[in-house]
């Protein structure tokens, strides 16, 4: 899928492409080295184990073709149900923190006394982590009299009781995903930052106002890091995991149990590694096939400062 | 994006209708009031859960369960915090910060060094495979850990590194693949007239990753480190299988082992500890993120 | 500049807080060690482990502990990298998965040789940890499912306090008029699988599964309807909490049962747990255990069930060591007092007897109720088939309690459901 960003430079590519061999390979040396040794055993051995019936306890498992594949397909009613869970969780997750992310930072993008302030607030709720007073204090703000219900009762609506029912659990954790924002958000505060001063200086110049300032320097400008941004939330909107590991644990009725957290429990709680093993690796293909099309499409719309393929 | 379309029209409609009795400077302070006015009262809601914890973290045991929705506790009850503090079996939380601070400070080091390296190559070098290595790279972020940890275990485990740090800290030499590909994104953005000026000066590449690149990605950076910090602080699966003495533990390891569902659990001193392991991943934040307020215009380079 | 300040102070703290980063060897004889629980059970276990330590100055025991589910993860990992400790904490519903893949000794050899002594424990009290015939789990404390009763609100409700063998009509009333004359539930949700399990003792004696767990033991699927149709009528008039409001609040341990902050005045649990539960109500609270109701001319489904177990591992390496500390463990008075029964009733009489002067209110009335219990219970049942896992979180849980409660599907048409696909899961063992 690298291949579809880089492949702007096919160009250029012919002139000097592999001038830089050696330096090139130094350079990338630690991740190579890194992966070769701690990560590509692990990944293959994974593969190769969602072809068997491999059981953590036995240690031991026969190969048995697709059966684990046959098997999620057809005849698991919770895998179904997981993948519906996931991408409800995706679709509206994903478009939803990366605006609020983007919005926020070109609020704090600015200096003003006590903006640092505002910015750790607006970043608080991302750093509160996976403790288990966390799933406590979330299920006290989605409570019945907690402070979601006594807000909107505050304006004058009744609120469900979140957690409970089938039809709003995953809303609570499609609005805690939207309110931990913060990391986007810093990305996006980085990139704001990397705009180089002068262009907005000259649009001044030239008459541009603030809206125009966004649509012309600011959106154009940030668009590699809107990419990696929703690249990134693609994929860990996909392995979502935590919350609904802290928090619902996948009920009620399974609209809650998201796929790695499916994946998890048939791992650990069943010990059946070889089927966690291969439903993992259907998400990966999944997943990268999604981001492959994202980088396909980024040649129309990401700019970027050094040229297509430098 | 909102709340700046809303934002514009009220600061410009403003001065048309009193431009003539109000001085400009009051215009200013009347965008300023509003501005903090919006964004003070989004903080409230942003910060509340974390004002919840605290508020529990000082109820005593039998308020917990009882007085639930409250942010004040009835009784003020600070002996969570000891309570907390004092750990399993008189190893107590300084261990575990110690252990945390000082995994999560080399951890942060390692990574984002090496990712910046790392992220430079992939950038701007040209060399063969580098398309494969990074569509693997991006790859290696989809796969769960949990169907990983297996072989992995065995791996480290032939290499007789149980129960130390070497299986946390080693991996991170190769950097990470999410601030590999974040600050491949920034150095993108960076116009290559200031490579090939410095090439023509007679710099190589390590000059110019150096020289060049290196100090237009503060912002890149900074913000990296601030997301492995936490990102380190808060992992509990890795540390669980791999440190096993108590003496050893994380911080985050440590509020995981408070409870037990089917037992009796000190929620106070949980709430507490979970209340004061914020704190350095708090700190880190605010010391850190004004790098990306103020300080040296990194893009002054150019203009 | 401000950047390698930066770094400068980082490095500096790195340095001064680096830890070692290697476990020194040593000549002692080392006893490894794992358990799951909470910061009590840490604190008094690492203290008792202590104290042996200093009576067995050549024995090292080498301890690791964590919550309940990363003990599992953990502990699964180890077995796979051939790595478990000798010692490990086990659990009732797990034991026969792990004996089933060969990774516990059967340690009834030490019993003959009295390595470990049974002089001062009935058999009933060893009995849950025999699987196929052989002993592969020291029980480290009696438990039995309880019905607690908040005193105080029966008085208000101006109810009775029921006969110790009352009857599920009998609860079913006393849930309705608490609801109808306090405005507060009867009790918290009862769709436990240890319920479903238990419940055709009750009326049928009969357990879950079948003696060789190769499918569901009972053979009418009515009590369980019957079961299940009073839960629903209990949840639409208010005498049970909703099932949507339990899995609003979600699995917060005992702390949060009901009873606990006056929103019920009656819990389900197991016998153990009243010391949480007493000590989150608050030390003026007032509450009496019960037995699980019975079925009308029925007998008692209360049995005694180890809370857990200590085992010893196939993949020991002192596993002789390792029994003398579980013998030390359950049979000595100054360990106990050090655990205070945390685990649960004490399977040795004299370490019961040596307790008892000592006992907290909450812990006197779980001493108590078990002595009704050890009087008036059903045998105790094989251990959990090793698809017990699967079939109770693939299918219990999410095609049969959960659909029902939430009014999808009835019971009538659930029940064989359930036994259809427990059956097929069980069966493919």
């Amino acid at each position: 899928m690298a291949a579809a960003t880089l492949s702007k430079a096919k160009r250029r590519k012919q002139s000097n492409f592999g001038q830089d061999n050696l330096v090139g390979y130094l350079f990338i040396g630690p991740w190579l080295a890194a992966f070769l040794l701690f990560t590509f055993i692990p990944i293959s051995v994974s593969l190769l184990l969602s072809f068997t019936d491999y059981n953590v306890l036995a240690n031991a498992g026969e190969f048995i073709g697709l059966d684990n594949f046959q098997r999620m397909f057809f005849e698991d009613r919770r895998y179904w149900r997981s993948v519906n869970a996931t991408l409800k969780y995706v679709v509206f997750s994903v478009p939803l923190r990366l605006l609020f992310a983007l919005a926020v930072a070109m609020l704090l993008n600015t200096y003003r006394r006590g903006v640092g302030v505002y910015r750790a607030a607006f970043y608080a709720p991302s750093i509160i982590g996976g403790s288990i007073a966390v799933a406590v204090m979330w299920r006290e703000i989605f409570g019945n009299d907690g402070l979601v219900n006594f807000t909107l009762n505050v304006l004058g609506i009744q609120g469900p009781n979140w957690l409970g029912r089938p039809e709003t659990a995953i809303w609570t954790l499609i609005i805690l995903a939207a309110w931990q924002f913060g990391s986007p958000m810093l990305i996006f505060l980085a990139g704001l930052k990397n705009i180089p001063k002068h262009l907005y200086e000259s649009a001044e110049i030239d008459g541009a106002n603030a809206w125009q300032r966004f649509l012309r320097i600011t959106l154009p400008m940030l668009t590699p890091i809107i990419f990696f941004n929703l690249i990134m939330q693609l994929i860990s909107g996909f392995m979502v995991f935590t919350q609904a590991f802290i928090v619902t644990q996948g009920r009620p009725l399974d609209t809650t149990l998201f796929y790695a957290l499916y994946v998890y429990r048939r791992a650990f709680e069943q010990n059946e590694m070889g089927y966690a093993s291969a439903m993992a690796w259907v998400m990966l293909m999944v997943i990268a096939l999604l981001t492959a099309l994202v980088f396909r499409s980024s040649s129309y719309w990401v700019h970027y400062e050094a040229g297509e393929g430098a | 994006m909102a709340r700046i379309e809303a934002k514009a029209p009220a600061g410009l409609s403003a001065p048309r209708v009193i431009r003539p009795a109000v001085p400009w400077y009051q215009h200013q302070l009347a965008r300023s009031v509003f501005y903090h006015a919006v964004v003070g009262v989004t903080c409230f809601f942003m910060l509340y859960p974390i004002l919840w914890l605290v508020g529990s973290s000082f109820k005593p045991p039998d308020e917990i369960w009882t007085n639930q929705t409250a942010i004040i506790p009835k009784d003020f009850y600070p002996q969570n915090y000891p309570n907390g503090w004092a750990g399993f079996g008189g190893i107590s939380f300084a261990t575990f910060y110690r252990n945390s601070l000082f995994y999560a400070t080399f951890g942060t080091i390692l990574s984002v060094s090496a990712s910046a390296v790392v992220a430079y190559g992939f950038a701007r070098l040209r060399f063969r495979g580098r398309r494969i290595w990074f569509a693997i790279m991006l790859v290696t972020l989809m796969l769960p850990t949990q169907v990983q940890i297996i072989p992995q275990y065995i791996v480290f485990k032939q290499l007789g590194w149980l129960n130390t740090f070497y299986p946390l800290l080693l991996p991170r030499i190769g950097g990470s693949a999410f601030f590999i590909f974040m600050i491949i994104q920034f150095i993108r953005s960076i116009p290559v007239d200031l490579d090939e000026a410095a090439m023509i000066d007679g710099a190589n590449k390590f000059g110019i990753f150096l020289r060049v690149i290196l100090p237009q990605l503060t912002p890149a950076i900074i913000t990296a480190a601030i997301f492995s910090f936490y990102w380190t602080w808060d992992e509990f699966l890795v540390p669980l299988i791999y440190l096993n003495s108590p003496e050893l533990y994380l911080v985050s390891l440590a509020l995981r082992t408070f409870s037990d569902p089917s037992g009796q659990t000190d929620w106070g001193a949980i709430f507490a500890m979970s209340a004061l392991s914020l704190l350095p991943v708090f700190v880190i934040f605010i010391s850190f993120q004004r790098y990306l307020v103020e300080g040296i215009s990194t893009t002054g380079l150019k203009g | 500049m401000k950047r390698s300040k930066v770094l400068l102070i980082l490095l500096s703290i790195a340095v001064l807080v680096l830890p070692t980063l290697a476990v020194a060897a040593q000549d002692q004889t080392e006893v490894r060690i794992s358990w799951w629980g909470s910061q009590n059970r840490h604190d008094r276990t690492i203290a008792a482990i202590e104290l042996y330590e200093e009576l067995n100055p050549d024995i090292d025991i080498v301890y690791e502990f964590q919550g309940w589910g990363d003990h599992w993860t953990k502990l699964s990992t180890q077995a796979a990298g051939g790595e478990l400790p000798d010692i490990m904490q086990h659990d009732y519903a797990r034991i026969e998965e792990w004996v089933a893949n060969g990774l516990l000794l059967p340690l009834d050899g030490y019993i003959e040789s009295g390595a470990i002594d049974a002089m001062s424990i009935a058999d009933a009290s060893l009995a849950g940890g025999m699987v196929d015939g052989q002993l592969y789990g020291i029980n480290l404390g009696n438990n039995s499912e309880v019905f607690t009763l908040d005193t105080d609100a029966f008085a208000a409700a101006g109810l009775e306090l029921p006969p110790l063998d009352w009857t599920w009509t009998q609860f079913e009333d006393i849930a309705t008029q608490i609801q109808e004359s306090l405005g507060i539930h009867g009790i918290g949700v009862l769709t436990s699988d240890q319920l479903w399990k238990s419940q055709y003792m009750g009326c049928c004696d009969q357990w879950a599964y079948a003696a060789d767990g190769m499918s569901l033991g009972y053979e009418d699927d009515q009590p369980l309807i019957d079961y299940y149709n009073m839960l629903l009528r209990l949840q639409d008039n208010g005498g049970m909490q909703s099932y949507e409001d339990s899995v609003a609040r979600g699995d917060q341990g005992v702390e949060a049962q009901l009873i606990v902050s006056q929103e019920a005045a009656m819990a389900y649990h197991w016998s153990n747990q009243i010391v949480a539960v007493w000590n989150a109500a608050g030390a003026e609270r007032n509450f009496v255990m019960y037995p699980v109701p019975r079925p009308e001319g029925g007998q008692s489904q209360n049995y005694i069930k180890p809370s857990m177990f200590f085992s010893v591992t196939s993949q020991a390496d002192q596993p002789d060591e390792a029994a003398a500390f579980i013998n030390w463990f359950v049979n000595s008075v100054e360990a106990n007092e050090i655990l205070e029964a945390e685990r649960g009733v004490p399977i040795s009489s004299v370490v019961r007897d040596a307790l008892l002067p000592n006992l907290g209110a909450a812990q006197a009335e779980m001493f108590n109720y078990l002595g009704i219990i050890e009087m008036d219970n059903s045998p105790i049942r094989p251990a959990d088939p090793a698809a017990h896992s699967d079939v109770i979180s693939n299918v219990f849980g999410p095609e049969f309690v959960e659909p029902v409660m939430y009014g999808m599907i009835s019971p009538e048409d659930a029940a064989p459901f359930l036994r259809e696909e427990a059956n097929r899961i069980l069966g493919a063992q």
